[in-house]
């Protein structure tokens, strides 16, 4: 009898790996190791973000170890950025060992720069031969992933068009693992197969929205769920149709905005999508919050059973401590120093006397002198803090020297290797790093290789970034790191700087915010009443796409002109290529009348400045041949108007000696062009002329239509006296 | 050693570590196995190589689940049969080589080895040896296989009719199979109380109960607070231990256990702790906080609701797996061989281990 249940035992215990055997089907498991995504600059520079160490371990062990658990047998490492680094890694690690419990293998896809990329790259190759597992590098789960695939084989059989199931996690809509790329899926509730997937703002951001159904998606579909409170950790069930799919519809980008909401709304796919709803730990570390907050998670046994002292890597020794304190061996403390609640240690570190360490992660040989605090931190491997100092919420990546009576506030992320001088300040949310890290305008990637930031920066004469000797002192070594779109203004950085930094300050401010909550509860509520409503606005969203493209098409447009008059282009050419770039980007003609005036004047201002030729002839010049363009960019009165003022408005910015000679010039060569009639100036002129900006610019125009309009009546007159003679 | 016994034990620990191998049951005989297979693939040269290299074989599986003690209890349990086994073989050669002159060995000494009877004798019963740990990890097996069975006939005449029980272990299967053996041989009529153990055990405690009903034996469910309350008409609390130490206290698999035995000894209930010998482990519990794992947070806390706690006064959860009950709070132990009190445990222990084994990193 007790042989008998010693069997069943050993079946079950066996883990996910005997049905497989049964099946005959091999579980392939494809892990994108790259975000694509500059989230963790500057780190990601030198190191991808795969192996930034989360506790002391690097993110792809957890990602590994949950396919293990899985039971995949055959794991392959798609690696864009750094890819040789990742490739090393899993070169020496347990995982290429012979027994691992699958083969690991990488792919090198260095040209990808999306997730579509690297799909269609998949697909190219030819590896995937049955479903497979979808993840990134970056999760941190303790799912059941039995349960999620006996779940997908069950709606498979049910349901042949079935492609993919996504694992997600139960949360709350504030949870603060979600904190990125949150997104609203609509189940159907008896099935749970996904009708519909809308990315929704951030909650901490001001734009509100609204989804927007097609009413024939929720044709026969009796009850459904919308959901705002799930967490996406990116783990999916994919059939061998997924990459092929990204083939056919070769602009998808995103695994989720473009292909789950492009399937899941295309009429001629006919695929479905199901939604696996687990209620274990799952979250993907996406930004230094969810860093933060996965690392702080992870340390008070969250995860469990996949804690720290189960010692993921080989050579790992944590043990555990009441109050979750994890140390590893040879870990040297000082009498009076004070490890308080949640913390690890990592072996060959040294605490000194007097230092106080809470809620933080120490890697290994840190060298922590006497009498220091530090609160809700990470320092890395190899770091050396000085007496004293005070590190409240920060990152310390590995090799950093910080010295005596430094001060690090909330938020900071110090570099690798980067040097703090002593009796420094740090304020708060900066970001330092070893060597400048130059941004490049189409960076998607968690940037390319550093050698080639370095010739960028000698080719380019780009601003030269000054090492911050203010803030790491006269013999540091330090960078400040900008995040791309430090620039940007309002909103759309705010929501970066939400999602960029560490620090406590923004989520305070906005995750404090009940309003927001409030109209997300009435939205569902509304929802759930009437189903076949339609709602199309979906501004929010919209509104912030379209300045982007605004700014990236003015920057295109005005490259193209200036392009076209430097290498004498025909004008046809140019206009076609200027046309293009509109419907492309879809922008009005608006910006394409702005951004030809750009690059006109620019011309001009650049033979007047280097003295080539005279004001007058200049403007004569570049308009006389160029300024045809505008007549198949402006069609009616309203649009003369427009580009008048575009004039007047760009001619006072250039920053001319004589702005009002250039306008006056411009504007005469355009009349003499047939471009501008007299109305169109009148009426432009009747509107601005009273205004007071520009009048300095406006001066000499003002005259030349005094002159004009005189013309104009003298010539009326005439032509009336010789009709009147007539 | 051959690589591709290196393989399984490496894939044995990660499985032990991913705990896709766990409760002491299947982990010992999972254990036993893999010893089996090491033994045969092992090579050696002295028998004091084999020992060595299972030492080392020992100390990388208690490493890998350090809460986790029938695995060093299994290879404790090979080693002092090993050294048994060596022990005889010197007594049986030294017999031999007493009819030898102590001169001529000593002149041996300084001599030109020469093939002499004595290395013949380590290498005669090499082949041998192996054969004899084989049969003995079989022996093993077939111990450990039985268990309940040494079990249940030691303790069956120890529940009277009518008795009111409290079982706060429902995940040990030795408790469940006793009782409904009690049932079914004796056809008594008993009442079990099964204390839910929250959180970690509460599923496993409502299939217990099920099970017990299943088969005609009155039960309810209880919660783990009501546990003092009801203590005044307990009869006898079973427990089931996960590991027993040297001093007789216990580890148990369910949390609250230690609270539940201290009511009892309250209330001078009587407690029985029942075990397989193949739990007894040679440590002595020293730092009991190393020994009681402690589990996940969420089960604690309802999974992903301390989302607004915010970082600076997080709200802190403790969630033990495990419950150490120190040996004054257990009555009796029913091992399979046997009832002992606590305080005879370490007499048991000796007899089926080798002092020189306790501590396995030690060489």
């Amino acid at each position: 009898m007790a042989g008998k249940k010693g069997k069943a035992l050993k079946k079950s215990g066996g883990g996910g790996k005997k049905p497989e055997m049964v099946q005959d089907e091999r579980l392939q498991a494809i892990v994108l190791t790259d975000s694509f995504e500059t989230r963790f600059m500057p780190l990601t520079a030198v190191k991808p973000r795969c192996l930034l160490p989360l506790a002391n371990v690097p993110l792809i062990e957890y990602t590994l170890e949950f396919l293990a658990k899985a039971g995949a047998s055959e794991v392959y490492l798609v690696c864009a950025s750094h890819a040789d680094q990742v490739s090393a890694y899993i070169e020496t690690s347990k995982w290429n060992m012979p027994w691992s419990p699958f083969r690991v293998s990488t792919i090198m896809s260095l040209e990808s720069r999306s997730v579509g990329d690297a799909m269609r790259d998949l697909d190219n190759r030819g590896v995937i031969t049955g479903d497979f597992i979808l993840v990134s590098g970056d999760l941190v789960t303790n799912m059941e992933f039995d349960k999620a695939l006996e779940f997908h084989r069950k709606k498979k059989a049910e349901d042949k068009d079935h492609i993919v199931t996504m694992c997600l996690s139960k949360a709350s809509q504030f949870y603060r693992t979600r904190c990125h790329e949150p997104a609203a899926f609509i189940l159907d509730k008896s099935n749970n197969r996904c009708l519909y997937y809308q990315d929704i703002p951030l909650a901490s951001s001001k734009h509100k929205t609204s989804l927007a159904i097609d009413p024939e998606l929720l044709e026969d579909v009796d009850e459904f769920t919308l959901r705002n409170d799930l967490i996406d950790c990116h783990v999916d069930i994919c059939s061998p149709l997924v990459p092929a799919i990204f083939q056919e519809n070769f602009d998808y980008q995103y695994l989720r905005r473009d292909f789950v909401k492009g399937v899941l709304t295309s009429d001629l796919l006919k695929k479905s999508i199901y939604a696996f709803i687990t209620e274990e730990y799952a979250a993907r570390v996406e930004s230094w919050q969810t860093y933060d907050a996965i690392s702080q998670d992870f340390i008070a046994r969250w995860c469990y059973p996949m804690v720290l002292n189960t010692n993921l890597l080989d050579d790992q020794t944590y043990s555990y401590e009441s109050e979750h304190i994890y140390k590893e061996k040879d870990v040297v403390l000082a009498q009076s120093c004070k490890i308080g609640k949640r913390t690890a240690i990592g072996s060959g570190s040294k605490i000194g006397e007097g230092t106080r360490i809470q809620n933080s992660v120490i890697g290994r040989n840190c060298y922590i002198g006497e009498n220091i605090i530090i609160r809700d931190s990470f320092i890395w491997d190899n770091t050396v803090i000085g007496a004293k100092s005070l590190i409240e919420h920060s990152l310390v990546a590995s090799g950093v020297k910080i010295g005596s009576n430094v001060i690090l506030n909330d938020g900071c992320v110090i570099g690798f290797n980067v040097l703090v001088d002593d009796n420094m300040e740090i304020p708060m949310g900066t970001r330092l790093s070893e060597t400048p890290v130059q941004k490049k305008a189409s960076q998607f990637s968690d940037s390319g290789s550093y050698e080639d930031d370095d010739t960028a920066e000698q080719n380019e004469s780009t601003k030269v970034i000054s090492p911050a000797y203010e803030l790491v002192g006269t013999d540091g070594v330090g960078y400040v790191y900008d995040s791309d779109r430090a620039e940007d203004d309002d909103d759309a950085s705010v929501i970066d700087v939400v999602t960029n930094s560490l620090t406590y300050k923004f989520d305070d401010l906005y995750l404090s915010d009940d309003s927001i909550s409030s109209t997300a509860g009435k939205r569902k509520k509304k929802r759930s009443m009437s189903t076949n409503s339609i709602y199309t606005d979906r501004e929010g969203d919209d509104e912030e796409d379209d300045e982007e493209d605004e700014e990236d098409f003015a920057v295109e447009a005005i490259a193209t002109v200036e392009r076209a008059m430097e290498n004498n282009h025909d004008l046809d050419t140019a206009l076609l290529e200027l046309n293009t770039l509109r419907m492309s980007i879809n922008v009005s003609y608006h910006e394409v009348r702005s951004a030809t005036v750009v690059a006109l004047l620019r011309r001009v201002y650049h033979f007047i400045a280097t003295q080539t030729l005279g004001a007058k002839d200049a403007v004569q010049k570049v308009f006389s041949q160029w300024g045809m363009m505008f007549q198949r960019q402006a069609f009616d009165q309203e649009e003369f108007v427009d580009l008048s003022n575009l004039l007047l408005e760009k001619v006072a910015v250039q920053g001319f000696e004589k702005p009002e000679f250039i306008l006056f010039s411009a504007l005469t060569c355009l009349y003499d062009l047939d471009i501008l009639d007299e109305d169109a100036i009148y009426t432009w002129w009747d509107q601005v002329s009273q205004d007071e900006e520009y009048s300095q610019v406006k001066t000499l125009t003002a005259k030349w239509i005094e002159w004009l309009r005189t013309a104009d009546e003298e010539s009326s007159e005439e032509e009336s006296e010789e009709s009147e003679s007539e | 050693m051959s690589s591709d016994i290196n393989v399984t034990v490496a894939s044995f620990i990660d499985r032990l570590k991913r705990r896709q191998i766990y409760g002491s049951y299947q982990v010992s005989l999972e254990t036993l196995q893999l010893l089996k297979r090491f033994v045969s693939a092992a090579r050696w040269t002295n028998i004091n190589d084999l020992i060595s290299q299972l030492r080392a074989l020992g100390s990388r599986l208690a490493k890998a689940q350090p809460t986790e003690f029938t695995c060093g209890n299994i290879i404790r349990r090979v080693l002092a049969l090993i050294r048994d086994e060596v022990e005889e073989e010197m007594a049986s050669t030294t017999v031999q080589n007493n009819a030898e002159p102590m001169i001529s060995s000593m002149f041996s000494l300084l001599q030109k080895p020469v093939a002499t009877p004595s290395q013949r004798s380590v290498e005669h019963p090499k082949a041998d040896i192996r054969q004899v740990i084989i049969q003995g990890i079989k022996d093993l097996i077939d111990e450990i296989a039985n268990i309940d069975d040494g079990i249940q006939q030691i303790a069956i005449d120890l529940i009277h009719d009518r008795e009111i029980l409290l079982t706060p272990t429902p995940d040990s299967k030795t408790v469940l199979k006793f009782l409904i053996k009690a049932r079914e041989r004796n056809n008594r009529n008993f009442t079990v109380l099964v204390s839910e153990g929250f959180p970690n055990n509460t599923h496993v405690a409502h299939q217990f109960a099920k099970k017990l009903a299943e088969h005609g034996i009155e039960t309810t469910v209880i919660p783990d607070t009501a546990v003092f309350a009801l203590m005044s008409r307990v009869g006898k609390v079973i427990i089931g231990a996960k590991t027993v130490f040297t001093n007789g206290g216990t580890i148990s698999s369910t949390a609250g256990v230690s609270s539940v035995c201290e009511c009892a000894r309250e209330f001078k209930t009587p407690v029985f702790a029942v075990a397989g010998l193949y739990k007894l482990s040679p440590l002595y519990p020293f730092d009991i906080e190393k020994f009681v794992e402690v589990g996940g947070s969420q089960r604690v806390l309802p999974t992903m609701e301390n989302d607004r706690v915010g970082n600076h006064n997080r709200l802190d959860t403790v969630n033990p797996i495990a419950d150490y009950v120190p040996p004054e709070n257990i009555d009796i132990y029913i091992t399979n061989i046997g009832g002992f009190a606590p305080s005879f445990i370490y007499r048991v222990v000796w007899d089926n281990y080798k002092q020189q084994d306790v501590n396995l990193e030690a060489s």
